[in-house]
Order: C-alpha cells, then sequence, then structure tokens
C-alpha cells in the first residue's frame, strides 16, 4: 500500500515541482526526473540517500506549491464520456490485476527489478551488486526506472516487488494521459480520448505477459517518454504555423493552447531525450534520431537538448565504464561487423511488416496506421512527415541492430520485435488521429 | 460527437474491435485468476503461481546463510530458473555456473562460492560437488562395459584408487567389479590408504558388485590412494582406471607385493612416478640414485622427464598422458 502511495503522491509531485501540467505528464517528468537525477548522483558519487532526501524535499515542496500557486495557463477541455469509459475499463482491470497477482515476468524478474533490488540494497549504482557479486546478466542497462523502483522499495523498507506493481501501471496510465492530453490540444479532444482508449485496448500493450502492462519490462516507459518527446515536436510544428487541422476545424469546445513557451518546449524536449537515454539501451539511438528530426524543427535551440542528451549520454558511459559489462551485445562494436551480416538483411526486414500483422498481438493497428500516414500526409504533409520519419528512422536503426547482431536473428526478432514497436506507438497514434480528422475535414467541406 | 462524419467513427469501432476480441478474453481470464488467488496470501499467490520450484526457493531463502555468497549450478536447459532463483534469492549473493563443469573450472577462482545450490525447472536445493558429481557419474554409463575378472584371489593391493576431477572434462574413477564364485558368502574389507578409511561388505554366493565409482562410492571422498582388497573367500575382481571425461580406461593390476623394476616405454605429458608402501612400517627405497624414507601405507607421487630406476620394498610405477590425454601405466615387473 505504501508502494502505491509513494508512486501515485511523489512521483507526479516530483514531476509538478517543474511546471504545472497534466497528472499523466508530471508522472512522467517525476519518474524521468527522479531517475535521472539520481543516476547523476551516483555517477557523480553524491550518497543516493541525500539525493533522494533532496530530491523528495524539493520535489514535494515546490510540487505542492505549484499546484497550489499556478493553475494551468487554460481550463482542461471537458473529454468525451464513451472514449474515457472505454480507456478506464482496461486500466481498472489491470489495477485490480495487479494489486493481486505477483510479477511472472521475465525480464522483470531477472533484469530490471533485480537492479531495483540491488539499488535499494546497497544505496548505490556501483556497488557490488553491479560488480559481478550477484547474478546481473545485463549489467549494462541503463537503470532510470530500477532507480525509480529502488526509491519505491527503500521508502517502503520492503524489497518485494509487490510494492512496485502501481509504477508500472502507472507508466501505462500516464501514457494514456499523455496521448490524450496531447492529441486533444494538437488534433481535437476527441481524437485524444479515442487515440488513448486504443493504447489501452492493444493486446502488445494491455495483457501480453512479456513487455505488457502486467509486466516490469521498461519499453512502456520508453514509448512514453519517446510520446513526450514527440509531441514536443510536433507542439513545436505546430505551434510555429498551426496544424492544418487546427486550421481548418473549429471544435465546439475550448480547447488547452500549448502552456509551454518556446524556451521550455526545448527544455521540455531535452529531457525527455535524457530520460529516453536512460531507460533502455535502445534509448539513446531514440534520442539521436530525436535530436536529427527536432535539428529541423527546432533549428538553433536544439542546441539545448543536445547538451541535456550529451549529459546523459557522458553519465551513462561512465557509469558503464566503472562496472563489468555483463552478456549484453556491444552493438557500437558490432557496428563495423555489419556488411559480413548481410545475410540477416531479410530477415531484418521482414521483422516489423511480419510483427505488425500479428492480429492477436495486434489487431488491426499497424494496418490502420499505414492507411492513416496516406491520409495524413495529404492533410498536414509536414506534422505527418515528422510522425512518419520518428517511425520509419527508428525502425529502420532497430532492422540495422538485426543485421548487426550475433544473435540467431530469428530468435531475436521473436522476443523483441513487438515490444520495438511499442515504442513508435505514439507518432502511430498521431498518424490515426490525424487521419481521422482528415476525414472529419473532407466531410464538411 | 453527433457532427462527427460516419466513416471515421466506423473505422475507429473496427480498429477497437479489432483490439478489443483480443485483449478483452484475456483481460477476463486475468481478472478470474486474481480473484481466485485474492483469498490467499501474497506468498501463498507465488506458491500457487510457481508450484513447488518457488516453495523450494523459499526454503532456501530462510536456510541460507545471508551473507555467504552461493553458488547456483544449473543444467543448460534449467538458467532460466536458476536466473529466477538469483531474484528471489537476492540480497543473498549468487554466481551462476552452467553446469557442473562450469563450476569446477572456476575453481582457481579464490572468490568461489562453497555453497551450492543445484537448479533446475522443479526444485532448487543446496547441495554439494560431490554429490553433483556423483549424481552425473551414476546418471552415465560405465567406460568398460564387459570387465575381466581376474583369477581368485584373497588378498591384493590395487596400486591405483582414485576419484578426482581434473579440468572439464577429465573425470578420473576407479570402475570396479568384483564377483563371488564361491559357495559361501565372501566378507570384503577394503581399506583407502593412506588416509586408513576402511569398508566392509558381504559379496552373497555367486553375487557380483560393481561400482561406477568405487572410491567415492565405497569411502564418500574425492581423493587419490591405494587400496587393500582383503576377503574371507577368493574373489574375482576387474578395477580399471577410467577417465570418464575421455572414455578411455585401464586395467589395473591386483599386486601382491612390491615391485620395482618399471618396464621402460615411451613418456609423453604430465609423467609422474608413483611410489606407495605396502607395508605397516617405514621404509626407505632408492629413486634415480637418491634414498627416500617412506612412512606406512605411503602414497607419493612426483613429475619425472623419464622412467627412473627405484630399488627397495616399495611398488613403484609411472603414469603418463598420451596428447590424445589417455592416461598411461608403466608396470613394474
Amino acid at each position: 500500500m505504501i508502494g502505491l502511495v509513494v508512486t501515485l503522491v511523489l512521483v507526479p509531485l516530483v514531476g509538478w515541482s517543474i511546471g504545472r501540467r497534466g497528472i499523466g505528464e508530471a508522472f512522467l517528468f517525476g519518474a524521468g526526473l527522479t531517475g535521472a537525477l539520481l543516476f547523476l548522483a551516483g555517477v557523480a558519487h553524491v550518497p543516493l540517500v541525500v539525493a533522494l532526501a533532496l530530491i523528495v524535499v524539493w520535489g514535494v515542496g515546490s510540487g505542492v506549491w505549484e499546484l497550489m500557486h499556478h493553475s494551468r495557463t487554460v481550463q482542461s477541455t471537458p473529454h468525451h464520456a464513451i472514449p474515457t469509459i472505454v480507456m478506464c475499463i482496461p486500466l481498472i482491470a489491470l489495477t485490480f490485476v495487479a494489486a493481486i497477482t505477483p510479477l511472472s515476468d521475465f525480464d522483470g524478474r531477472a533484469f530490471w527489478v533485480l537492479k531495483a533490488k540491488g539499488i535499494a540494497h546497497e544505496r548505490a549504482i556501483d556497488g557490488p551488486f553491479f560488480r559481478g557479486a550477484t547474478l546481473d546478466p545485463r549489467n549494462h542497462y541503463p537503470i532510470l526506472i530500477p532507480l525509480d523502483g529502488a526509491v519505491i522499495l527503500g521508502v517502503t523498507h520492503d524489497s518485494d516487488d509487490r510494492q512496485l506493481r502501481w509504477l508500472y501501471l502507472g507508466f501505462l496510465a500516464a501514457f494514456a494521459l499523455l496521448i490524450r492530453e496531447r492529441i486533444d490540444r494538437l488534433v481535437s479532444p476527441a481524437a485524444g480520448s479515442w487515440c488513448a482508449a486504443l493504447l489501452v485496448w492493444i493486446p502488445q500493450i494491455a495483457v501480453e505477459p512479456e513487455g505488457g502492462a502486467l509486466s516490469a519490462y521498461s519499453d512502456i516507459a520508453l514509448a512514453a517518454f519517446a510520446a513526450g518527446a514527440f509531441f514536443e515536436l510536433v507542439s513545436e510544428v505546430s505551434g510555429s504555423r498551426g496544424l492544418a487541422v487546427s486550421r481548418c476545424s473549429a471544435p465546439s469546445t475550448p480547447r488547452d493552447r500549448p502552456t509551454a513557451q518556446p524556451r521550455d518546449r526545448t527544455i521540455c524536449f531535452g529531457l525527455w531525450l535524457a530520460f529516453l537515454v536512460l531507460t533502455k539501451s535502445e534509448g539513446l539511438p531514440f534520442a539521436l534520431v530525436f535530436l536529427v528530426i527536432g535539428a529541423f524543427v527546432f533549428r538553433k535551440r536544439i542546441v539545448i537538448p543536445a547538451i541535456t542528451t550529451v549529459i546523459a549520454a557522458m553519465a551513462l558511459f561512465v557509469w558503464r565504464a566503472r562496472i563489468p559489462a555483463g552478456d549484453e551485445e556491444d552493438i557500437l562494436r558490432m557496428l563495423p561487423t555489419i556488411f559480413g551480416k548481410l545475410h540477416h538483411l531479410g530477415d531484418a526486414l521482414a521483422a516489423f511488416p511480419v510483427h505488425m500483422f500479428l492480429f492477436p498481438r495486434w489487431g488491426l493497428f499497424w494496418i490502420a496506421v499505414v492507411i492513416a500516414a496516406v491520409l495524413a500526409w495529404r492533410l498536414d504533409r509536414r506534422a505527418a512527415r515528422v510522425a512518419i520519419s520518428v517511425i520509419v528512422a527508428m525502425l529502420a536503426v532497430y532492422a540495422g541492430v538485426y543485421v548487426a547482431t550475433d544473435w540467431v536473428v530469428s530468435d531475436l526478432i521473436a522476443v523483441t520485435a513487438d515490444r520495438l514497436l511499442m515504442h513508435v506507438i505514439a507518432p502511430s497514434l498521431f498518424l490515426l488521429a490525424l487521419a481521422s480528422s482528415t476525414a472529419q475535414r473532407t466531410k464538411s467541406m | 460527437m453527433s457532427e462527427r462524419p460516419l466513416i471515421p467513427r466506423i473505422a475507429c469501432a473496427l480498429l477497437l474491435l479489432s483490439l478489443a476480441v483480443t485483449t478483452l478474453p484475456r483481460l477476463l481470464a486475468l481478472v478470474n485468476n486474481a480473484r481466485t488467488l485474492l483469498p490467499m496470501g501474497y506468498e501463498a499467490r507465488r506458491e500457487k503461481q510457481m508450484g513447488p520450484w518457488y516453495v523450494s526457493v523459499e526454503t532456501l531463502r530462510r536456510q541460507l546463510p545471508p551473507h555467504e555468497p552461493v553458488a547456483l549450478i544449473a543444467g543448460p536447459h534449467d538458467v532460466d530458473s536458476a536466473v529466477f532463483a538469483s531474484y528471489y534469492l537476492y540480497p543473498i549473493r549468487t554466481r551462476l555456473f552452467v553446469g557442473r563443469n562450469d563450476y569446477r573450472n572456476a575453481s582457481p577462482d579464490p572468490t568461489l562460492p562453497q555453497t551450492i545450490v543445484a537448479v533446475t525447472a522443479d526444485r532448487a536445493a543446496r547441495t554439494t560437488y560431490d554429490a553433483l558429481r556423483d549424481r552425473d557419474l551414476r546418471a552415465g554409463h560405465r567406460v568398460v562395459a564387459a570387465p575381466a575378472l581376474s583369477e581368485p584371489r584373497t588378498t591384493f593391493i590395487l596400486p591405483m584408487a582414485a576419484s578426482l576431477d581434473g579440468p572439464a572434462p577429465e573425470t578420473f574413477v576407479i570402475e570396479a567389479t568384483i564377483a563371488n564364485p564361491n559357495p559361501a558368502p565372501a566378507e570384503v574389507r577394503v581399506t583407502f590408504w593412506p588416509k586408513g578409511m576402511v569398508r566392509t561388505m558381504m559379496i552373497a554366493p555367486g553375487a557380483t558388485v560393481a561400482y561406477y565409482d568405487a572410491v567415492h562410492q565405497l569411502f564418500g571422498v574425492l581423493d587419490r590412494g591405494w587400496m587393500r582388497v582383503d576377503s574371507s573367500a577368493p574373489l574375482r575382481a576387474a578395477f580399471y582406471f577410467a577417465n570418464r571425461g575421455h572414455g578411455d580406461a585401464t586395467l589395473l593390476p591386483n599386486v601382491t607385493g612390491p615391485a620395482t623394476g618399471i618396464i621402460a616405454a615411451p613418456i609423453y605429458r604430465d609423467t609422474k612416478l608413483f611410489v606407495i608402501n605396502p607395508n605397516a612400517t617405514q621404509v626407505t627405497a632408492v629413486v634415480g640414485g637418491v634414498s627416500f624414507p617412506f612412512d606406512p601405507h605411503a602414497f607419493v607421487s612426483w613429475p619425472v622427464t623419464k622412467v627412473p630406476i627405484v630399488s627397495g620394498d616399495v611398488y613403484a610405477f609411472v603414469a603418463t598422458r598420451e596428447l590424445n590425454g589417455r592416461t598411461d601405466f608403466l608396470w613394474p615387473r
């Protein structure tokens, strides 16, 4: 129960400490900031307990202050009842299940929660746990999420994984709320509500034992942070000249205006990228892709996100240099070997199309996204280009890794492709929202 | 909503339906499962989920010393179980070894955990290296399927008796077969020297007893030395020095007394001279022109580069390893 309270109260308060925002976004910012700051503190050999105490005092104090003294710049849009109910059904069911059933997935127990236990027990990120004193097969995995977990385990004085069930479910709920709020702002309230509802009904996300909301994988968190970064990009695009859908449709209800100033937006974008780098190994290439695309959108202001990304990446490399590697693959070292492994190319290129059409995992989702991409391109080429660029670039990077891997490619694809597809859910849902508005616009014309 | 066109609504409904058709039944199954677990305590829920395997890990967690590292030894197909055992045993520190060979190859490591837990998909249990080795040997096949039994004797010496492991896959054992051809039971006394460990057994008339690892099975040790066999009735026996890792075996002579005239033959690598003192008193023997005292029942070896000349009231032989790993013995005349 204490784990639930810490997850629901402390994490969002830390998120609110840097500005009033929706609870979903606050939760994601809170989790990202807590993990990232503790990681930097750990790399700098600041005792984690001291760093956590400072974060709690500062986060709770300024979070409460923000809540009490700064209302959001505009009132939230009233949300549609039906999609809201549709969204809540799986979330309530998953909450019930998470409260009762113990953790049972592979990666959660083998890597992620074990790291959280190790950090909570040793109160360090480079203690004996990470120096080979215990079995930790993926020692170099980034540890932002395990640090969040360690905070909860530390505060509750309980190393049982039941305390962490809420954190992982919280990421899905926060992700859905972020989708709803941002697409609401960017496209329409109805689109936002329905996209959030669709998100929580995707089998791979809702009920898949490996990587779903009931597992302790970090893929939903990574997808949520990627969503945050993506929406900052699209907000910048829409802020500069407005999305086509925004220009041509007249919502019946008042919509939130983007609350962030351009400078704040680049800072937020940079923070999301830093969170990506520190959450999973895939986060670093993801952040680089965002930086490249962001350079076209933010232009000179990309320097700020680049700096935060470099700081996070440097901290990650410094930390990794201090501890022995596990059995994870070093993709950077494998890249030069890619030309000798071009026979993997066929499998790598087929990986995502094959998995996108796995009905039990994705239903018709990806078919809809492909159609939506075409429609969205016709409505708002620039916004659609950003979304499509993010999706294609990331899937290309992942396909490149499949070519370079030393694992049996088909085995690796079988266990990872669906989870990697989760990472690009936000731009995909945005394309769906844009396309639905395209159809609406066509009708109205 | 009423102003929205029909096509996006239908498309959205179809899309949602395609997702719900998979998610909803699985969600209901998860909820139902949770309802059945609800009356139980949290640990009982884990036991229900993971069965006896989790119960065994819980038992271990209570039994193992909290600050002592543990070696988790699992077969190649049980590595996942070992990873989960590590998770549930934490903060007890664990190191994973895939198979017993992985563990024994790490024996030079001073930080090698001495506490061993054998993990399978069914259970995790504290054990010893000897027990794991014995389990593996018992499950395998003897090298010599048709042993050549000696002529009947009541007393004899085996100049080499060992149960030892080298680096994987070297596994040295004595494969023994003892037959009682007499119409009366035979009381057999086996003594393992120089430790002086004694084991007595009865062999029924006409019965045959066999050992895949005689030293360990009879005396419960991993060691080397020599053995003396005393029987109340003449026995036919065959003792093979076998390397289970390489699948080769050498028939050991049933020695009756001291002998030192080692037959010259080619030697290869890891060549050692072995000298045993079968007497109950100290003796002096000359090895390569130098006199050495040997304690009663001594078993002494040292490396040599050629077959030495040995004399005295001792039994001496040379062991050498061919390039293919096979052990050759040069016995005295």
